[in-house]
């Protein structure tokens, strides 16, 4: 299903696609949040990293 | 014989481009006079402004056929039009950009939401002027202040306006340093300028690896169509955030960049034909895209206020702005009004926050409208 090509469809379309990018960014800002926690699975070390190849 | 000669000489000058020219092409070599003069005197943004502005004056000399089969300008545009151009741009913009601060404070990435709203100011206004809703969205999106996301979304919703929808991102987009900070002073205090904001926390290695392949994953599972795009944008940054493969992040910040980007600038002015370019869509596009922009700032500064005004003064409104996309220069345009008021307020890092997830919320914004208006 698509938004009608008219006047009421350029308002649905920008009020729906408004409100999911806020919803969608939320979303990501809450995976963003549980980033901390992948420290402690360990460490990476750049000198390591960088002197691996 | 002086009859032969005369002829001879008025069919030479018949073949110049001289014979051609009107005063349209003289319209347009002046606005890409005035674009390297910005560049050149005023240095916004020499690297996107000389390319568009040199090819804008050259398109302009009749004659020349640059822009026709054969030409290199034509070829450039191609890479453009083909959307082959924007993935490598975002591949060389990831493996650029450090996502740090945007891991760092997960709570500005609203921002990167609030700045959009000039979008769909935009998308409605070229609605109520008799455009189509798929050409109302691709004008609407040049209000993410992301060139290679309106050039792509403009592919798949109105590819004929292509021309008129780069130009007026990428000026714009360069143009940011003076379109915004009027703006922003406008809705903030010198008090609320002046607030300075607590430093973020350090982001380990690991973080920065997983973001990339975390991001990648949830892009292409919420927003297929416009996955080519930041697959390509986390593919760069995971490149850079490894530390194993320097040479082909640096290949893919610097030289690979450096090409596009003169391919880019190049594509992008030579579609100034006056003969296409002045048009009353053009103009309408173009207003309609300042609006967008002015709209984006707005929203940005006012959501930037209210997270602010929740968080108990501990953001600067002026990094909200930031959040309408246009890295970095976005996010230089709120360092740079911070320190007008306080010139030691060193907002770039808080201001990367919002400007990194202003490049999620244009895609976020873009790949909605591609599922809504039906296009894959």
């Amino acid at each position: 299903m698509t938004v009608p090509d008219t006047m009421e469809g350029a308002y649905i379309l920008s009020v729906i696609d408004f409100f999911l990018s806020f919803v969608i960014i939320w979303g990501m800002s809450l995976v963003l949040y549980l980033f901390p926690y992948l420290n402690k699975l360990g460490y990476l070390d750049d000198r390591k990293l960088r002197g691996g190849h | 014989m002086f009859e032969q000669i005369v002829s001879f000489v008025v069919s030479l000058a018949e073949q110049t481009g001289l014979a051609q020219l009107w005063w349209g092409n003289i319209f347009m070599i002046i606005v890409g006079a005035v674009l390297v003069y910005l560049a050149l005197y005023r240095k916004y943004e020499p690297f996107l402004l000389l390319g568009i502005g040199f090819s804008c004056i050259v398109a302009n000399v009749p004659g020349s056929d640059l822009t026709q089969p054969g030409g290199l300008f034509y070829y450039a545009y191609k890479g453009v039009e083909l959307v082959i151009i924007p993935p490598l741009i975002f591949l060389g913009v990831g493996a650029m950009t450090d996502f740090g601060p945007m891991i760092a404070n997960p709570s500005l990435m609203i921002l990167g939401a609030a700045a959009h709203l000039g979008i769909f100011i935009a998308l409605i206004g070229a609605k109520a002027l008799g455009f189509t809703l798929a050409e109302a969205g691709a004008i609407g999106i040049i209000g993410g202040a992301d060139g290679p996301m309106a050039i792509f979304v403009t592919m798949k919703l109105a590819p004929h306006l292509l021309p008129q929808i780069a130009v007026a991102a990428y000026s714009y987009m360069a143009l940011m340093p003076l379109i915004q900070p009027p703006i922003m002073k406008l809705l903030t205090s010198p008090a609320e300028r002046q607030i300075v904001m607590v430093q973020g926390r350090s982001v380990s290695r690991l973080e920065k690896i997983c973001f990339p392949f975390v991001m990648a994953i949830l892009v292409n599972l919420l927003l297929p169509p416009v996955a080519p795009l930041i697959t390509m944008l986390m593919l760069g940054n995971m490149l850079r955030e490894v530390l194993l493969v320097d040479r082909l992040a640096s290949t893919a910040a610097n030289d690979l960049m450096n090409v596009i980007t003169i391919t880019l600038t190049v594509a992008v002015g030579s579609t100034m034909e006056a003969d296409k370019f002045l048009n009353i869509k053009t103009l309408q596009i173009i207003i309609l895209g300042l609006i967008a922009f002015i709209g984006g700032t707005a929203s940005g500064v006012i959501g930037a206020k209210i997270m602010n005004w929740v968080s108990g003064g501990k953001v600067n409104p002026l990094i909200g702005s930031a959040g309408i996309a246009s890295v970095p220069i976005a996010a230089r345009v709120s360092h740079v009004v911070g320190l007008e008021e306080n010139p030691y307020n060193f907002l770039i890092m808080h201001a990367m926050g919002p400007n990194l997830a202003g490049v999620f919320g244009t895609a976020i914004s873009g790949g909605i409208m591609l599922a809504l208006i039906g296009v894959k």
